[in-house]
C-alpha cells in the first residue's frame, strides 16, 4: 500500500452497510439420516448439515514472522520499560521523585516520547517477508513478500512488532492472549458459516461473527481443543460483536469480503471486560469440518490499539516482553498504512495480520432448543 | 421451594396409589415365603452414606472432603463388600480427618449460631447442659438412636475437658462432636436381634435396626428424626405403622439420592473412578467426559423409575435421557450449558443404557472396543450371570497381532470360538457384545471398522437381532433382567449375598414386581414391607465382646466401654459375622 489508505477507505464505503441478523432459520431434519459420521475429512466435500456450520476461536496471536534474529533485528531487540527505566535514571547518586520518574514514564505510556528514542533508538525488522494478506490488491514500495512468494502483502504493524520480544514466538503475550480467551468466556467469538452447499467449494456463503458465551472443551491430553462443543450466543451483552459478511470457498480455503468494522473480545487480565476493534477485517481460513485455520488481517486504528494495550496490559506485563507503550506508539505513527484522517491527511490505522485457528462448534441461537439443533446437526 | 413441595405432593400421592394398588393385589396374589431370615449385619458406612448422613443432619454448607477407601465388589455388589469389611490404620486416618473438618465447621461462627441448639453461659469455659443438649440429639441422628446416659456422660465430659483444656467451649464441643464421628457407632451399620413377639421363637430386627436397614436402603443415609421418633414408640414395629414409614420415605426427595446409590452400585459405575483411554486414540474422551457419562444414566434411571414410575425393563429401550455439553461431543450433537433433557431420534442408534456412553466406554478397552467386556458386563451386571475369567493360559497373541488381517472385530474375536477353552464363555459374551461394535472405545457411533461395513447381528439366548437396538429389545423382553434387579435390590437392601435359601423369596418378590407393572417403587415398597426383610435368622446372638485393654480411665475409654454395641470394635468387622 502507498500509505495512502483511500483506495481502501473507496473500496469499503462501496461495501453495504451491514445488519445483524440475529437469528438464522435452521433446517430441520426432523428424524431423517439419524446416524452420523464423527466428522471425518471423509465429509469435506459434503454440505455441512443445514447448510451451515460454526467455529470457535481456539488460538491467535499477531502474525510475525522470524528469521535468524542476528539478521531480522541486526541491533537487537527493543527494550522494554525496564531496561529504558534504567538508561534514563541510572543510578547514579541522583535524588529523584517518584513523579520525576515511575509516573513519568506512566504518563509517557500515552504519548510519543522523543527523549526516550533518543536513550534507546526504536529497533525493526530487517528484510521484506512477512505473513500477512494484500489487503488493497495493489503492490506498494512497503509491502512485504509472503514466504510463499507472494507480493503485496500488508502488514505494517510487522515493522513496529518484529523486533518487540513480547510479539514474538518466545515472547508472553501469545501465551497470555490465549490463556486469557480461554478463562474468561467474555472472550469466547465464535463465527457461523450459513448457506454453505460445499465446504470445498462454493461461490457465496455467508459469515456471521457473534460472542459465545460457553467454555472451550479441552482434549484428553491437556493441550488442545476439540470440535463438537456448543456455544449459546450472547444477545445480551453481545450484540455489539454481531457482524456479517459475504464470503467464497475455492479449494477448502475461505476468504471473505472486509468488515468495514468489527470488535473482537478480548479481555485481559482480572476479566475486564475489553475487546479489539480492527477496520477491513477479512479472514483467509483453510476450512474442514473440524476447524478453521489461517489468517485474519485488516487495519487497526493505532489511538485504539494503544488505548486497549495501556488499558488492558499494564506496564508490569509489558515489562515482561520488552514492550515500551510509548516507544511502540511513535512507530505505530510512522508506519500507520490506512484510514487518513479527513482534514490532516494523517493515517490513523496500520495494517496488520493474526494467525488464527478455530475449531467445529454447534452453535445455540436464543430460539433453538437442543433437540432442534441436534435434529440439524443430523445428516 | 415450590417445585420441592409439588414434587413432594406428587409422590406422596404416587406412592398413596401405589399401596393402595398393592393391597389389591396382596389379597389375591401369592403369600411371601416363610424365610429363615439372615443374620443381623453390621456395615461399614460408604463414602457417600457418610457424606449424606452429615449433610442431612448437619446442612450442606457443611462440607465433607475427601473419598474413602472403598470396599471390595462381592457378589456384584460394593454393598456386600462393605459387609465384610474392616478398618484399616488408613482408612481410619482418613475418617478422623475429615472428622475434625467437619466438626470445625459445625461449631465455627458461621454455622454454631442455628446447628447448636444453645448458648454457653461463657464461650470461655465448658458448659455441661448445652453440651449436653447438643451431644444427645446430634448423637441420636448420628448414631441412629438415642445415646444411653453413660454415653451422654462421656462425651459431655470430653468436651468439658478439652472445653477447659482449650478455654473454649465450642472448642471442646468440636473435640466432642470429632470423637463421635469416628466412633464405630456411626461408622458402622450396626443391627440388632430381638424376639418376635408375633411369632413366637422367632428372631427380627429391633426397631433401631429396621429405622437403619430402611433408611440406608432407601436413602443411603442414617434414619432422621422421624423415623427414629417411629423406633422408639414401637411403631415402626407394627403392620401399619411400617407402611407409613415406608410409603414417607419412599415419597421423600431423599429416595432419589438413595437409588443413585444403588444404581451406581449395581453398575459398577465405581470403575468409572479409573477409567481412562487413550488420549492420542480417543483425544474427545476426557475425564469431565467420564464424569458426565455416569451423570448420565444415573440420571436418566431416576428420572425413569423414581420421576416417571415407569418400567424398569423400557430403561433399555428408551430413547429420553439427558445430555450435556461435555458429553454432547460423543453424541454429535450439541447441547446447552447444564444438563437438557434429550430424546434420540427414533431411527438412531441410540436407544437404551447399552447405547448410553458410560456402558459402551467403561465396557471396553483405552483404545479400542471389546465385545467380550460388552458382552461380559451385560450378562453379569444386567442379568446377574457369571462368566467365568479367561483360562490362565489363553494365547492373545491372535487378537493382538497387529499384522493379522481382521478387519473388524467380529473376525477377531472368532479366533477365540476356535479354541475350545475359549469358545465356551465367549459364545455367551460375543453375540452380545458384537451387537455394540456400531459404537467404538468411546462410545462413539461409527458403521464401518477399518473401512468395512461392520455387522452388528447378534443374539440373546436364543433372540436374534440386527443391531443394537434389536439387543435392547431382546434385552428389555429377557425374563432375567427384572429378576436381576431383584436380586441385587434385595441384597443392597438387606444387607449381604443372597443364597440358595433365598430363591422362594426372590420368586415371590418377581411375582410381585411383575404384578405391579416392573415399577422400582413397588417392588421397594414390597421389599420393605415384607417379613423377610426384618427377619432374623434362628439362633443368631451377638458376638462375644472382646475384651478390652486395660489402659487408661480417660473419658475416650468411657466412650468406647459404653458404646451402644457390644460389637463394635473397629479392626475387625468379619468376626461378627461367623
Amino acid at each position: 500500500m502507498n500509505n495512502s489508505g483511500k483506495y481502501l477507505q473507496s473500496r469499503l464505503s462501496n461495501i453495504s452497510r451491514i445488519l445483524p441478523r440475529i437469528a438464522v432459520a435452521a433446517t430441520l431434519l426432523t428424524g431423517s439420516g439419524t446416524i452420523l459420521l464423527s466428522g471425518s475429512d471423509a465429509a469435506l466435500a459434503e454440505a455441512p448439515p443445514g447448510g451451515r456450520i460454526g467455529y470457535v476461536l481456539t488460538n491467535r496471536m499477531y502474525a510475525v514472522y522470524e528469521t535468524d534474529e542476528s539478521v531480522q533485528c541486526p541491533d537487537g531487540l527493543n527494550l522494554g520499560p525496564r531496561e529504558l527505566f534504567a538508561k534514563r535514571f541510572p543510578d547514579d547518586g541522583t535524588k529523584r521523585t517518584v513523579v520525576e520518574t515511575q509516573l513519568k514514564l506512566e504518563g509517557e505510556n500515552w504519548h510519543s516520547n522523543a527523549e526516550e528514542n533518543l536513550v534507546a533508538p526504536y529497533r525493526e525488522p530487517q528484510g521484506n517477508i512477512s505473513y500477512g494478506l494484500n489487503l488493497d490488491g495493489q503492490t506498494g514500495p512497503n509491502d512485504f513478500q509472503s514466504p510463499d512468494g507472494e507480493d503485496g502483502i500488508d502488514n505494517q504493524f510487522y515493522r513496529v512488532v518484529g523486533c518487540t520480544n513480547n510479539y514474538m514466538k518466545a515472547g508472553s503475550l501469545r501465551h497470555f492472549v490465549n490463556v486469557f480467551m480461554v478463562q474468561y468466556n467474555s472472550n469466547r467469538w465464535v463465527f457461523e458459516l450459513t448457506g454453505v452447499d460445499d465446504l470445498t467449494n462454493d461461490d457465496e456463503v455467508t459469515l456471521t461473527t457473534y460472542r459465545g458465551r460457553d467454555p472451550l472443551l479441552a482434549d484428553a491430553t491437556g493441550e488442545g481443543y476439540i470440535p463438537g462443543g456448543t456455544q449459546r450466543i450472547d444477545m445480551r451483552w453481545g450484540k455489539e460483536f454481531i457482524m456479517q459478511i459475504q464470503g467464497k470457498i475455492v479449494d477448502g480455503i475461505l476468504t471473505t469480503e472486509p468488515i468495514e468494522h468489527i470488535k473482537v473480545p478480548a479481555s485481559s487480565t482480572f476479566n475486564t471486560n475489553g475487546y479489539e476493534s480492527y477496520l477491513g477485517l477479512r479472514f483467509q481460513l483453510a476450512l474442514t469440518p473440524k476447524a478453521a485455520k489461517g489468517t485474519m488481517a485488516g487495519f487497526m486504528d493505532i489511538d485504539k490499539f494503544r488505548h486497549w494495550r495501556n488499558t488492558t496490559w499494564s506496564t508490569h506485563h509489558q515489562s515482561y516482553g520488552q514492550e515500551s507503550a510509548s516507544s511502540m506508539y511513535s512507530a505505530l505513527h510512522r508506519h500507520a498504512d490506512g484510514y487518513p484522517d479527513a482534514v490532516t491527511g494523517q493515517n490513523t490505522a496500520i495494517s496488520m495480520a493474526q494467525e488464527v485457528t478455530f475449531v467445529q462448534t454447534y452453535i445455540m441461537h436464543p430460539s433453538e432448543k437442543t433437540n432442534q439443533v441436534a435434529a440439524a446437526s443430523l445428516n | 421451594m415450590h417445585l420441592f413441595v409439588i414434587t413432594l405432593v406428587r409422590r406422596t400421592m404416587v406412592y398413596l396409589l401405589v399401596a393402595a394398588t398393592l393391597v389389591g393385589c396382596s389379597e389375591s396374589g401369592p403369600a411371601e415365603p416363610e424365610t429363615q431370615g439372615a443374620q443381623p449385619r453390621m456395615r461399614l458406612v460408604t463414602t457417600d452414606q457418610y457424606v449424606n448422613t452429615l449433610m442431612y443432619v448437619f446442612g450442606s454448607s457443611v462440607h465433607t472432603q475427601g473419598e474413602f477407601s472403598p470396599a471390595e465388589r462381592t457378589e456384584g455388589l460394593l454393598a456386600n463388600g462393605a459387609a465384610v469389611a474392616g478398618v484399616s490404620a488408613s482408612l481410619l486416618e482418613q475418617f478422623q480427618r475429615t472428622a475434625a473438618s467437619v466438626a470445625a465447621q459445625v461449631v465455627d461462627e458461621g454455622h454454631r449460631h442455628y446447628l447448636i441448639p444453645c448458648k454457653p453461659a461463657s464461650e470461655d469455659a465448658a458448659d455441661n447442659v448445652c453440651a449436653t443438649e447438643f451431644l444427645s440429639k446430634t448423637g441420636r441422628l448420628l448414631f441412629g438412636r438415642a445415646l444411653n446416659d453413660a454415653e451422654i456422660t462421656a462425651y459431655v465430659a470430653s468436651a468439658e475437658t478439652a472445653a477447659e483444656s482449650l478455654e473454649d467451649f465450642y472448642r471442646g464441643l468440636a473435640t466432642a462432636l470429632e470423637g463421635m464421628l469416628i466412633s464405630p457407632d456411626f461408622l458402622f451399620v450396626l443391627e440388632n436381634a430381638e424376639p418376635d413377639p408375633r411369632t413366637p421363637g422367632k428372631l427380627r430386627l429391633d426397631a433401631y435396626s429396621v429405622a437403619s436397614r430402611l433408611s440406608y436402603f432407601f436413602w443411603n443415609a442414617s434414619p432422621d428424626a422421624e423415623l427414629l421418633d417411629a423406633a422408639e414408640s414401637g411403631e415402626l414395629q407394627t403392620e401399619d405403622g411400617l407402611a407409613r414409614a415406608v410409603d414417607r420415605m419412599l415419597a421423600s426427595p431423599r429416595l432419589d439420592s438413595g437409588m443413585r446409590a444403588f444404581f451406581d452400585d449395581m453398575f459398577a459405575f465405581d470403575d468409572f473412578n479409573t477409567l481412562s483411554k487413550d488420549p492420542l486414540i480417543y483425544p474427545t474422551f476426557t475425564s469431565v467426559t467420564a464424569v458426565a457419562a455416569r451423570e448420565q444414566t444415573l440420571r436418566t434411571v431416576i428420572n425413569h423409575l423414581i420421576n416417571n414410575e415407569e418400567d424398569y425393563r423400557d430403561l433399555f429401550t428408551t430413547r429420553s435421557t439427558f445430555i450435556s455439553p461435555e458429553l454432547a461431543v460423543l453424541y454429535d450433537m450439541p447441547a446447552p450449558s447444564g444438563w437438557t433433557p434429550y430424546t434420540f431420534p427414533p431411527d438412531s442408534l441410540r436407544a437404551g443404557l447399552l447405547t448410553h456412553v458410560s456402558f459402551l466406554a467403561l465396557h471396553a478397552h483405552p483404545g479400542r472396543s471389546s465385545p467380550t467386556l460388552r458382552g461380559k458386563a451385560l450378562r453379569e451386571l444386567l442379568l446377574c450371570q457369571h462368566v467365568p475369567p479367561p483360562p490362565p493360559d489363553v494365547d492373545f497373541s491372535v487378537i493382538m497381532d497387529a499384522n493379522a488381517h481382521y478387519p473388524t472385530q467380529r473376525e477377531r474375536v472368532a479366533a477365540h470360538l476356535e479354541n475350545p477353552s475359549c469358545a465356551g464363555c465367549h459364545r455367551v459374551t460375543d453375540p452380545t457384545g458384537l451387537s455394540l461394535e456400531n459404537f467404538n472405545g468411546e462410545g462413539r457411533v461409527r458403521l464401518r471398522e477399518n473401512n468395512v461395513l461392520i455387522d452388528a447381528t447378534g443374539d440373546l439366548d436364543g433372540v436374534k437381532f440386527e443391531n443394537v437396538v434389536g439387543l435392547g429389545q431382546a434385552l428389555r423382553n429377557n425374563t432375567a433382567l427384572p429378576a436381576c434387579l431383584v436380586q441385587r435390590l434385595y441384597s443392597y437392601g438387606s444387607g449381604g449375598p443372597t443364597g440358595a435359601q433365598d430363591n422362594q423369596l426372590l420368586e415371590y418378590f418377581n411375582e410381585r414386581f411383575a404384578a405391579g407393572g416392573y415399577r422400582l417403587p413397588n417392588l421397594l415398597r414390597t421389599i420393605g414391607l415384607s417379613e423377610s426383610f426384618s427377619r432374623v435368622k434362628d439362633g443368631w446372638s451377638p458376638a462375644p465382646m472382646e475384651p478390652e485393654p486395660d489402659v487408661d480411665n480417660s473419658p475416650e475409654q468411657h466412650i468406647a466401654s459404653n458404646t451402644h454395641n457390644a460389637e463394635p470394635t473397629v479392626q475387625s468387622v468379619e468376626g461378627v459375622k461367623k
